[in-house]
């Protein structure tokens, strides 16, 4: 990859601040002299994803700059965190080749893998964020199944098959129209506006990136001439200001990106109004037991196709009840309903077995078959000759195996493109985006849980090297590994390694993490691919990382070397712990623990001492050694257990 | 476990998804009825939702292995025993019964009873189909997670295993071992011989099902070339196709001629392909086609082609259309056509020697005159010429033949060869060969002979474009000509008499087929022609500028003899061949005694020349030059008798004019002898005996009278000036006896080809050492190749000649031997 010459670099940067000021190009990165962006700034520096992650769903802008003009990515990428740059990307921040801001990202990139990081985000070959929101929906366009327009447009010789909440989202003057009248199903216009016309006005509704070029090609001036006032013409009967402008080409390639980029989130955000004031304005909570009683007409003021029913989860608090355990799904709440011969669930009206309890409540979504298609789950539903295919009088309520709250989180994400939940619901809306087959939704669970999930110390890993973590937890990080694996994130199981790499000494002694070992050692013989273990393997390799950071800092070799010795007398040590051990004879866990717990206190005592020691309490000769021996310790504790566990190692 | 600084912190997922066990067994019972539905066709009722729900769950569960393998042994129970048997029912006996006994059931029982299992089939497939895509509807989940993590195959496809293992590959009976398959393919086979032999068919019954079989896969890999249509069908079918069609070949073979065997052979190989598409997968079609071919041409089209009604009938007999089925047939399996294009050069080369041969026994008919000796008298003389005329008859007629030949082989070629290229390269090889074939050595003669005619009698009154088309006629054939060299050797000889006789009808159109000849053979060939038209330009200005300078003299002479003159530059020239008696010699050349007047002007314009180009010679051929005389016949009584003057032109030889002057200064009765005329003439005695005939003998120009009157002029006749000459014209033309051009006589051929000899050693020579200069040191084998590639252009030299000639060159030291190498050549400046 050639760099650009410095002369060139201030050549374009000479034309792009020219072309700023007077207000052709927007600035990429407006400058931001916030207390909220410096915070996220520094953030960016000690990669802390956290933080970062945080204040991005707050929703500061990624590409800002601040006073000395860097950008969050320039500093995540010149202080080399990798996992921050990878989020800055995923969340939109630019690095444009050709750019300067983009330039000196690269330039700046603390090492290669950075820098190859940074060039596959290059605008060129990375698409907007908001790109599969629109191709869904200009697919909508030529969808052939199953049907879900609701409203035909004709012109002279022409009809269009088209969806009346898209129209009202995106056309004040059809909002206007069709809530007047919900139930229209044609619109004729006018016979002197031309096809050619209404199709560039469509496409353009429906989030296309219209080409007049391409609409054009073979017409004469006056026939373009016509074409162009039929369009204006709709724009103004619509009342879509800024249908001409919008599809009037440019042919810079910044600013054609600048401007699509404004149009889909222009597009978007009068989407997610209209989502907002409809779908969810209208949702409706009932009791479970009265929910088929509910009956939604097929022609509503939303223009709803389908009803989605989300039930609250039985019990109020954390704690599973074990009548809920037993449940096998949602839907049948705590006691099985009576089955037909087909085994589909009977309405029931024995709803709670104990009367004592509060009224199990369920919330029902009217929705647009058009967008949850997005979903291959509900594709294939809508698709498949099954029940919930069938037009009927009523809208068909079909239940979804999650809360009321995730529920309204995966819409949100289908018709928005939005995803910004809280870890609380994390977990539940990365299996249901399983489910249903929302690939998108799911890396955004497991960014989520893998960033917010990280403590909440706000403490950057590599600064902690000795594994010190405040009390509190934050995550039960054996239910995280365990959805990374049922939902196969590979990120999830990354980031439940390195976490318990971070805090080794806080997990190696439970048996829960036996446990987990030999679970993640299951699954390999299962798939008979290599005869390592996962989990192990990864664990190892963060611990390395976590240690090594500290022996980089004063020179890795020389410390090694020094190490020889330590370590020898580390594999003594360990070698009479060993002997100690067998001879209790599995009683291992039980006397690491109490090693453990033992240890924590000591060390705390000797910290206000000021004395150095090791994890098996004896004194070191200074923090680095201290840091060498607790990794052979550990080491020694991981191949212990794989021993104990009778694993391959 | 509390929530850190009250903020949002992760939470199991809800319903402990870990540790509580989902109810498989009864889980399954909902799940099998429902299956059970959709295979009855009701799932309508059935929510989508709760069976995806079911399955999910079981996955997440780690059941999914159970769960594959329920819905597998589900699905086996199905085909086994609902599908299998519903089909069962379907064969009838005439269907099973042996294929070799078929003759106790009719036709259209077979086929009935065959449509009705293809029905029933199609039937099951399609159900099975639909319900399997339902199924890999509901279990979405199962095939994602569980089957991609173990490696399995989809849920779909294998029941679409199940369905060739417990149906196709079922037997047919508990007795039968035949299994389905085989049925079905045999059925298919029969549904296809029945359109063979004209029945109609159910095309897209037959079609869905080979589509059935292109889905299905022999083996569980799905590997590309495992498709059961592949391995059993399409073997099958190409199997009984070839066995068929090997069969029909034969009896057509028997039957019908080779065009009737051609157009079944075409309607056949459509039908086929007609068939790929239609009924079949067109992915056949290549396959049938080439099996076809195989049988039905491949191994057949050298007996079509050479059979009685083959390709020699149909030229014959201008079947073009049947030899564009040939010709296309051939093509097929053959890219170079070989059978054909033998066909056709053997028929070219045929008729071509049938046309040599009539046009040698054509110039031989009338038996070979004795060899006129001194005593041959005039009888001997006459059959001789009448011998020649005839010979120019057979030349011309002889072109005609080969043109005509050559349009029909174009019209065929055009017509039923499309064109063909090759065919084209190997027509044009036939026609060279047996124009230049070693036993007809006319060719180049008889091809300026016929130009020579056309230019003289053909073209007159054509149109341009008629014109043209003779022209190009003869260029064809040139270009057929190897010996080029002997060719325009011919072609000068014939138009430089052309030229100085102004025989030609039209100057343009000579220039024009030069101007085809140079576009054609290049430029050198032509260079010598274009010097003798530029000789005739020159001396047409020349003779102007004479006359302007006679005028300029101021001489006013009544009698002053007009003198028209062509000047020849003699290298270029075949002035040899104009000799007339062929002994003209440069030193011997008779030197003509003009009358005093005509010497006059021959002086005047000797000196004329002279002044305008010093250094050149110029030498007079009086025997190629002709004069215009005013004659005054004494008065004589004429009809009625008025007594008349008569006053003739006569346009003589230049030796007649010099002849008749002689009598100009005699009193009317006294004569000359043959003697005395030579004497003060000096004409060379041929020459003038020649003359004498013309003017004495011919009956309509008998000026002179000669005595004894006969044919044969004897030294001591005498000759007197006829008075009472009657002419009807006021012009006469006296011919000369002979001249015009004639075939050569075997005589002269042999001279001809001499000559050319002696000229193609010597530009055999000039090639030799072109390429030496050029090579300096060059192998033997080396130069003779390079040498003969130089001249090919020209003619095909002999290579004993070449070796001569090498042998010749180092003699007079041009090249040496290099020494210690045995065959190599040095060139010595």
């Amino acid at each position: 990859m050639e760099t650009k010459k410095k002369f060139e670099i201030e050549r374009a940067l000479a034309t792009e601040n020219q072309a700023i000021s007077s207000g052709q190009l927007k600035e990429d990165n407006p400058l931001d002299t916030s207390e909220t962006f410096r915070q996220f700034c520094e953030a960016c520096r000690r990669g802390d994803l956290k933080v970062c992650q945080e204040m991005i769903q707050a929703g500061v802008n990624v590409n800002a700059r601040d006073r000395h003009d860097y950008t969050p990515l320039i500093l995540a990428s010149l202080c080399g965190h990798y996992e921050v740059i990878q989020l800055l990307l995923e969340n939109g921040a630019l690095c444009e080749r050709d750019t300067f801001q983009g330039e000196r990202c690269l330039y700046n990139a603390l090492n290669d893998r950075i820098r190859n990081l940074l060039l596959s985000y290059d605008y060129a070959k990375s698409t907007n964020p908001l790109q599969p929101l629109a191709a869904h929906i200009t697919s909508l366009l030529t969808r052939p199944e199953p049907k879900t327009a609701d409203i035909t447009i004709t012109t002279y010789d022409q009809s269009l098959h088209l969806h009346k909440f898209l129209l009202a989202a995106r056309s004040p003057y059809f909002a206007k129209k069709l809530s007047a009248a919900p139930n229209t199903t044609t619109w004729k216009l006018p016979d002197k506006i031309p096809t050619e016309s209404l199709a560039v006005a469509t496409q353009y509704l429906y989030f296309s990136e219209v080409s007049m070029r391409r609409v054009m090609r073979g017409l004469s001036d006056e026939e373009e001439l016509h074409v162009l006032n039929g369009i204006d013409k709709i724009g103004r009967q619509l009342e879509m200001d800024r249908l001409f402008e919008d599809i009037t080409e440019v042919s810079d390639r910044r600013l054609l990106r600048q401007k699509r980029t404004d149009e889909l989130i222009r597009g978007r955000d009068q989407l997610e109004v209209w989502f907002k004031e409809n779908v969810l304005r209208n949702k409706v909570e009932v009791e479970t037991a009265k929910v088929d009683d509910l009956k939604w007409d097929r022609h509503n003021s939303i223009y709803a196709d389908i009803l989605l029913r989300a039930d609250d989860d039985d019990e109020e608090e954390d704690h599973v009840s074990a009548a809920t355990e037993a449940s096998p799904g949602p839907s049948e709440s705590s006691t099985p309903p009576t089955r037909n011969i087909l085994g589909l669930p009977v309405p029931s009206s024995s709803s709670s077995p104990t009367p004592s309890r509060r009224l199990r409540k369920s919330t029902i979504y009217p929705a647009h078959k058009a967008m949850l298609l997005r979903s291959e789950y509900f594709s294939t539903m809508f698709t498949s000759p099954f029940r919930e295919a069938q037009q009927t009088p009523y809208l068909q309520i079909v239940t979804l195996d999650c809360s009321p709250k995730v529920l309204e989180t995966i819409l949100t994400f289908l018709y928005t493109e939005r995803s910004d939940f809280g870890l609380d619901v994390a977990i539940d809306v990365l299996f249901t985006a399983d489910q249903l087959f929302i690939e998108k939704l799911k890396q955004r669970a497991a960014l989520i849980i893998s960033t917010l999930g990280n403590g909440n110390s706000s403490t950057v890993e590599s600064e902690n090297p000795r594994g010190e973590t405040d009390q509190e937890e934050m995550l039960d990080i054996y239910e995280v590994i365990r959805a990374g694996w049922d939902t196969r994130v590979q990120r999830l199981e990354e980031f439940g390694a390195r976490y318990i790499a971070y805090r080794l000494e806080r997990y190696i002694d439970t048996p829960e993490f036996a446990e987990i070992v030999q679970e993640s050692a299951r699954r390999v013989t299962a798939r008979q691919e290599t005869d390592t273990v996962e989990l192990v393997d990864d664990i190892r390799y963060y611990l390395s990382d976590r240690f090594r950071l500290r022996f980089e800092d004063s020179g890795l070799d020389e410390m090694m070397d020094q190490g020889g010795d330590d370590a020898d007398a580390i594999a003594e040590a360990l070698e009479d712990l060993g002997v100690k051990d067998e001879k209790e004879e599995g009683g291992v866990i039980q006397k690491e623990v109490k090693n453990g717990g033992m240890l924590e206190k000591e060390i705390e005592e000797q910290l206000a001492v000021g004395a150095i020691r090791t994890l098996d309490g004896e004194i070191a000769g200074d923090e680095f050694a201290q840091d060498a021996i607790n990794y052979q310790i550990l080491l020694g504790k991981i191949d212990r257990l794989l021993e104990n566990l009778n694993l391959d190692a | 476990m509390i929530a850190g600084r009250g903020r949002q912190r992760i939470r199991p997922p809800r319903r402990g998804l870990h540790g509580d066990e989902v109810d498989f067994d009864n889980t399954w019972v909902t799940i099998e009825a429902a299956f059970r539905e959709i295979h009855t066709k009701n799932a309508s009722r059935l929510s989508y939702e709760e069976l995806y729900r079911h399955a999910y769950r079981i996955v997440l569960k780690k059941k999914g292995e159970q769960l594959y393998k329920n819905v597998h042994d589900f699905e086996k129970r199905w085909l086994s025993s609902e599908v299998r048997g519903d089909l069962q029912q379907l064969l009838s006996p005439s269907l099973l019964a042996d294929p070799q006994s078929v003759a106790s059931t009719t036709a259209n029982e077979r086929r009935v009873s065959g449509e009705k299992f293809l029905k029933g089939l199609k039937q099951a497939w399609g159900d099975h189909q639909v319900c399997m895509s339902m199924l890999a509807d509901v279990l979405m989940y199962m095939d994602r997670v569980y089957c991609q993590d173990h490696r399995r195959p989809s849920i779909y496809t294998a029941a679409m295993f199940l369905f060739r293992d417990e149906i196709l590959k079922s037997p047919l009976s508990p007795g039968d071992e035949r299994d389905l398959l085989g049925l079905l393919n045999h059925v298919i086979l029969e549904q296809i011989q029945m359109e063979r032999d004209g029945d109609v068919i159910d095309k897209h019954l037959i079609k869905s099902c080979v589509h059935m079989l292109d889905g299905l896969y022999a083996d569980d890999l799905e590997s590309e070339d495992q498709r059961l249509y592949h391995v059993s069908f399409e073997k099958a079918y190409l199997e009984t196709s070839r066995t068929f069609y090997h069969a029909e070949s034969e009896l057509m073979l028997q039957e019908s001629d080779a065009g009737a065997y051609c157009k079944r052979a075409k309607k056949r190989i459509h039908e086929e392909e007609d068939r790929c598409r239609a009924t079949l997968m067109e992915s056949t079609t290549f396959k049938i086609r080439e099996v076809v071919e195989a049988e039905l041409i491949e191994g057949r089209i050298h007996d079509l082609v050479t059979m009685d009604s083959g390709v020699h009938f149909m030229i014959d007999n201008d079947r073009m259309d049947e030899l564009n089925l040939i010709y296309d047939l051939n093509a097929r399996v053959d890219d170079r056509k070989s059978e054909v294009t033998r066909a056709i050069q053997r028929r070219i080369m045929a008729m071509g020697i049938e046309i040599n041969n009539e046009a040698l026994a054509a110039s031989q008919a009338p038996a070979p005159a004795p060899p006129p000796n001194a005593e041959g008298g005039d009888k001997s003389r006459l059959t001789q010429e009448k011998n020649v005329n005839m010979q120019t008859v057979a030349a011309i007629k002889w072109v005609d033949d080969v043109l005509a030949l050559k349009d029909k082989f174009d019209k065929i070629w055009r017509e039923s060869f499309e064109s063909d290229s090759l065919l084209d390269t190997a027509m044009f090889n036939s026609f060279r060969d047996f124009i230049n074939s070693t036993s007809f050595p006319r060719a180049s003669e008889y091809i300026s002979l016929f130009i020579d005619d056309n230019m003289k009698k053909g073209i007159k009154g054509k149109t341009d474009n008629e014109i043209d088309q003779v022209l190009d006629k003869a260029i064809t054939l040139i270009k057929y000509v190897q010996d080029k060299d002997l060719f325009e050797r011919y072609y000068k000889k014939h138009l430089c008499k052309r030229l100085i006789m102004n025989k030609s009808v039209s100057n343009e159109v000579e220039k024009q087929m030069v101007e085809k000849m140079k576009q054609e053979l290049g430029p050198s060939f032509t260079s010598k022609l274009d010097a003798m038209f530029k000789d005739m330009s020159i001396s047409h200005d020349l003779t102007n500028g004479y006359k302007n300078h006679v005028q300029g003299l101021g001489d006013r002479d009544p009698n002053r003899i007009d003198l028209s003159i062509n000047v020849l530059t003699k290298t270029t020239w075949p002035l040899e061949s104009l000799g007339g008696s062929g002994d003209g010699h440069e030193d011997n050349r008779p030197q003509c005694n003009f009358p005093a007047a005509v010497d006059k002007v021959k002086r005047g314009f000797e000196q004329y020349y002279a002044e305008k180009h010093s250094g050149r010679q110029l030498t007079w051929l009086p025997n190629m030059g002709s004069a215009d005389i005013k004659a005054v016949f004494p008065k004589v009584p004429h009809k009625g008798g008025i007594l008349k003057e008569r006053r003739h032109e006569l346009n003589v030889s230049t030796y007649a004019m010099v002849i008749l002057l002689l009598f100009n200064e005699l009193p009317a009765d006294q004569s000359l002898t043959f003697e005395e005329i030579q004497a003060q003439t000096n004409i060379p005695k041929l020459d003038l005996k020649r003359n004498l005939q013309s003017l004495a003998v011919a009956p309509r120009t008998r000026i002179l009278i000669k005595e004894p009157m006969s044919k044969e002029v004897k030294p001591d006749d005498k000759f007197y000036f006829n008075e009472g000459f009657k002419g009807s014209f006021v012009k006469i033309k006296v011919g000369v006896v002979a001249t015009g051009n004639k075939v050569e006589s075997d005589q002269q051929r042999k001279e001809t080809e001499e000559r050319n000899d002696k000229d193609r050693e010597y530009v055999t020579e000039a090639a030799l050492v072109r390429i030496m200069k050029q090579r300096q040191v060059f192998a033997h084998q080396q130069l003779i190749l390079e040498t003969i590639n130089m001249l090919a252009s020209r003619f095909k030299p002999e290579v004993s000649m070449i070796k001569r000639k090498i042998e010749s060159l180092i003699e007079r030291e041009y090249l040496e031997r290099v020494e210690g190498s045995s065959d190599d050549y040095r060139y010595l400046a």
